[in-house]
């Protein structure tokens, strides 16, 4: 699900800039460093904003200065029971693997309708239940998440595509 | 899904312990942690004062709860109350909600939930349920190994119905080879460069997997193996192929990309390093965990399958880019293979072993971690390194020195014969060369295996022994390949550092693999002694000279027996095919060392060691040698008789077809010019024949070409600059030194000589060891033949100008010629082998 959420950041400056624009370089280096990544419950998807940029304050040592800024971003976390569209990237005995975003999920195939079997024989190998549905490399599956795992930076999601309106889109 | 599981009580419990209460009946959920029943145990405890020492052990009883490992519903007790219980052992049975099979990142792919959570009611942590990774893009991805078993019961039956067998491919050197010399890169947009048409082929992509600055964004040129397409496309409808490298991820699927385009032989079945998991060796465990009854292998390098030595079939490594070798090879132990080509002299394989280095490391107590970084930049540098010194270039730089050479030495011997002034540009040579044809042999060698399994398999099915049990591709491959030496008894000369156990080595596992008995020491019982023509060894070389029937032949009859799974004909292998042989050699070195020798000569030369002159240049060496003329003679004629060279019967061109267009005349002026000018020549000419004629008097034909070519050749010498003089008497030197040597080591045989073979040998080496004196202090006296050299180059220089075109073609033939000879060794001295082993 997606929230705007209000955060807090300290960004350090090097000396070199300090200057007239220094609020721009800040966003900026905010913005750098914060936009897409993973902090474990959720992806930071944009900034949109920032606000309340303190004061720069030097600090002892190196000489850089530490400016603490808040931003409201957009922001997207996955839930358990939670249904995202994917597509699909690997095929294999197992199940699929598909990317929703940045979040990678697998599918077993327990959780795959019955139907919907493995064929090694196709190029690539794919999953099909012989008409109208293929599941392979590129295809565009909706997916309801059923488990979550948070790891540092990254996570992992369990999908199922057996229940009602999930499985194959069809362009 | 649910899936009845006995729990153990587990050994963490204070035994003996009595059952007090089961809290949970049959048909009850139970959640993980619960508490299904009570317990209690006796123990002892310390009371009293232990400040005055004051102490005693008293009895105590504890009651504790027993919880549940893990979630579902409760089957059966195998416990009643009020039991005692002594030891470990099961005590209940649940119907799990999920038995976890599948996992990946330390989810359970089945039901969702986290697997990595300690639990303290559990004894081992979930993740151990699923410990098996088997598939082929992915490590974390783990299954159970019922699963796989299921999963791989489903391949097994697949690939039956479809009558195929796995293979599995490695890339580098065995069906391609890559390389990242730029200079490939420049080649291909230059026409005019020699290797254009080699390298006109070679597919390129570019991969930004280095983290050097150098590396980054760094093209790799892929050569594949000649007839790879046909070959693939035919195997595929026999085996499912997957690809197992040694490289990246990422050089991986690009060269599957390159290899299989429409991603129809491999499909998605690519491991790469990334998801081997192991740096050093390759396992057919990691995709076959349960059984690789049905699995072939195809790799260049037998040690990176300690496991699965059977089911592998060893290819003769593919060698394109001289010199470069496998670039994914440097976190390998350094090959150790014999049967190959020349060890790579620059690029990525000069390091240090890192399987040494690694163990060097973690006796020093590194991390791992910490090894495999170093190991990867020591990679990257290595591959900087290729991209740096372009050792190609570097190769090509030097071909081309030698042949600008070449076309100088024979522009100033032969302006004497050119007539023409027209200089076309000078031939150069190329360093690639695409002359492999192993697939070929593979080929044949998987499809005979599959004809044999499926042969085996029907038999099988038709006795309805078949029950889970597949035939083991691995033993009929052992058997296929058992059939091809079966009776040999081979020892080995030279090929082993000495107390190395050759049993254990890799050729001898090989030479028993292919069914041949191996021998430690020469007996009466050896069929043949292979002998590494580099360094022979002399004790079992002359040991096996003793017993006529064993062959001694080159390593290369064995890699040729290996690569063709056949006994192959020894013929051409022989190591003591003649020593005509052996001259040649030394005259081909010669010819290098001294600006490759003039064309004419190469001519006459080629064309006596083909034993194809053709007749009037015969008759005119007879009158111009006129002290020659008997010996000579008769060995003219028995050349005739019966030792036509195959290749004329093989209706190939004759090497010599060029020379049809060559000025005899002038050559015969030179001759004579020569002859009058000094006596070098006679005595080079008994060196040779006493030589020659040790061995055995069928010998006489190779005899002859050895003799006559080195007439031409000291006559050629005297003949060139005097800078060119000065390098050819060293090396002649060298070869009658090397005579001398042999000479010693085959008195042996020479008591079991005729006698009239013994008196002319006697005759000549006396007078060739006169002779041979008076020689060794020649080249540095001024000769009147100098003078006379002088006054001839006067009229070479002036000729230097332009260059006959008829030469030029001749020369190219030749060249080729000669590449063609280097290459298929051996060829040429047949009969003189044969005749060696009469004798």
């Amino acid at each position: 699900m997606f929230f705007l959420h209000n955060l807090e950041r300290r960004v350090l400056l090097h000396p070199s800039y300090f200057g007239k624009n220094m609020t721009e370089l800040v966003t900026t280096k905010l913005v750098k460093d914060v936009e897409g990544t993973c902090t474990g419950d959720y992806y930071i998807i944009a900034i949109m904003d920032t606000f309340d940029l303190s004061e720069g304050r030097i600090l002892p040592g190196s000489g850089m200065a530490e400016f603490t800024v808040g931003y409201r971003a957009v922001v997207w976390r996955p839930f358990k029971g939670e249904v995202v569209d994917t597509i699909c990237t690997s095929v294999n005995q197992h199940g699929f693997f598909a990317n929703a975003g940045p979040l990678s999920i697998f599918v077993s195939s327990h959780l795959i309708p019955d139907e919907i079997t493995y064929d090694a024989n196709a190029t690539p190998p794919q999953y099909t239940n012989h008409s109208d549905i293929v599941i392979e490399p590129g295809t565009h599956v909706r997916i309801k998440i059923i488990g979550l795992r948070t790891g540092v930076g990254e996570m992992f999601a369990i999908g199922k595509i057996d229940g009602d309106y999930l499985g194959c889109l069809q362009a | 899904m649910g899936k009845t599981k006995t729990i153990r009580l587990g050994n963490r419990l204070r035994y003996p312990i009595t059952i007090v209460r089961l809290l949970k009946s049959p048909g009850d959920t139970v959640k993980k942690q619960d508490a299904l029943m009570e317990y209690s145990f006796k123990w002892y405890k310390e009371v009293g004062d232990t400040i005055r020492g004051d102490t005693w052990e008293e009895e105590q009883t504890t009651f504790a709860d027993w919880c549940s490992p893990s979630d579902g519903t409760l089957k059966s007790w195998s416990i009643k109350e009020g039991q005692v219980i002594k030891q470990d052992g099961p005590c209940l049975m649940i119907d799990e909600d999920c038995s976890h099979e599948i996992q990946f990142q330390g989810l359970c792919a089945i039901c969702g939930k986290d697997m990595t959570e300690a639990n303290w009611a559990a004894e081992t942590r979930d993740t151990e349920r699923a410990p098996i990774s088997m598939v082929h893009d992915q490590t974390n991805l783990t299954v159970s190994t019922t699963h796989a078993q299921k999963s791989e019961r489903e391949l097994q039956k697949r690939l039956l119905e479809s009558r195929k067998l796995s293979l599995v491919v490695d890339l580098d050197q065995t069906v391609i080879q890559a390389c990242i010399d730029p200079t490939v890169g420049e080649w291909m947009k230059d026409p005019t460069n020699p290797n254009y048409d080699s390298v006109k082929n070679v597919k390129t992509f570019q991969l930004d997997d280095g983290p050097h600055a150098l590396v980054r964004k760094c093209w790799y040129y892929i050569k594949m193996r000649p007839g790879l397409e046909g070959f693939l496309r035919r195997i595929s409808t026999m085996y499912e192929l997957h690809v197992y490298t040694m490289g990246t991820r990422a050089y991986a699927q690009n060269v599957a990309r390159v290899v299989d385009p429409e991603k129809k032989l491999f499909g998605n079945r690519v491991i790469s390093r990334d998801e081997n998991g192991n740096m050093y060796s390759k396992s057919l465990q990691r995709l076959f965990p349960v059984s690789t009854n049905m699995v072939v292998i195809i790799d260049d390098r037998s040690d990176v399958w300690p496991h699965n030595r059977p089911n592998l079939i060893k290819v003769t490594p593919y060698e394109f880019f001289k010199g470069i070798g496998d670039i994914n090879a440097s976190f390998l132990p350094k090959r150790q293979d014999l049967l190959t080509s020349a060890p790579s002299t620059n690029g990525v394989k000069k390091e240090e072993k890192p399987a040494e280095k690694n163990a060097k490391a973690v006796a020093a107590g590194k991390d791992t971690d910490e090894v495999t970084q170093e190991q990867l930049e020591e990679q990257q540098s290595a591959l900087e390194k290729q991209i740096n010194e372009r050792p190609l270039q570097l190769l090509q730089e030097k071909q081309d020195k030698e042949d600008e050479e070449a076309e100088k030495a024979t522009v100033q011997s032969d302006d004497s014969s050119s007539s023409r002034s027209s200089s076309p540009p000078p031939q150069r040579h190329k360093v690639l060369l695409d002359d492999d044809n192993e697939l070929e042999f593979l080929e044949k060698h998987l499809t005979q295996l599959h004809k044999a399994y499926y042969t085996n398999y029907d038999q099988k099915k038709s006795k309805r022994a078949i029950g889970e049990d597949v035939p083991d591709v691995g033993q009929l491959l052992d058997n296929l390949k058992a059939k091809v030496l079966r009776g040999y008894q081979i020892a080995l000369s030279g090929v082993l550092p000495q107390n190395t156990d050759i049993y254990r080595s890799e050729i001898g596992q090989q030479i028993t693999s292919f069914g041949a008995k191996l021998r430690s020491t020469v007996s009466k019982d050896v069929t043949h002694l292979v002998v590494n023509s580099a360094q022979p060894g002399t004790a079992k070389l002359n040991a096996a000279r003793r017993y006529p029937h064993i062959k001694i032949v080159g390593l290369e009859w064995l890699a040729q027996c290996f690569a063709e799974w056949a006994a192959v004909d020894e013929t051409p292998y022989l190591y003591f095919k003649d020593d005509a042989k052996n001259v040649a050699a030394t005259r081909q070195e010669q010819g290098d060392s001294s600006d490759e020798s003039d064309e004419e000569m190469q001519g006459v030369e080629s064309s006596n060691n083909l034993l194809k002159t053709p007749p009037p240049k015969r008759s005119k060496l007879k009158l111009t040698l006129p002290g020659k003329a008997e010996d000579d003679g008769d060995v003219a004629d028995e050349d005739e008789d019966g030792l036509l060279p195959d290749e004329v019967e093989e209706g190939q061109m004759s090497p010599i077809d060029g020379l049809k267009t060559f000025n005899w005349g002038s050559a015969d002026d030179e001759l004579a010019e020569f002859l009058a000018s000094g006596s070098d020549d006679d005595d080079d000419d008994e060196d040779m024949d006493e030589e020659d004629e040790e061995d055995d008097q069928d010998f006489a034909p190779a005899e002859e070409s050895s003799s006559s070519s080195s007439s031409e050749d000291s006559r050629a010498s005297l003949k060139r600059k005097s800078r060119s003089r000065s390098g050819s008497p060293v090396t002649r030197k060298r070869k009658l030194d090397d005579d001398d040597g042999e000479e010693e080591g085959k008195e042996e045989e020479d008591g079991e000589e005729s006698s009239p073979a013994k008196r002319i040998r006697r005759m000549k080496s006396q007078r060739g060891s006169s002779l041979r004196n008076q020689y060794e202090v020649a080249p540095d006296l001024p000769t009147p033949a100098v003078t006379g050299d002088e006054v001839e180059e006067g009229g070479e220089d002036k000729g230097e100008n332009y260059t006959d075109l008829d030469e030029e073609a001749l020369e190219a033939d030749l060249e080729a010629e000669f590449a063609a000879m280097e290459n298929g060794e051996g060829e040429w001295g047949n009969e003189a082998g044969e005749g060696e082993d009469k004798g």
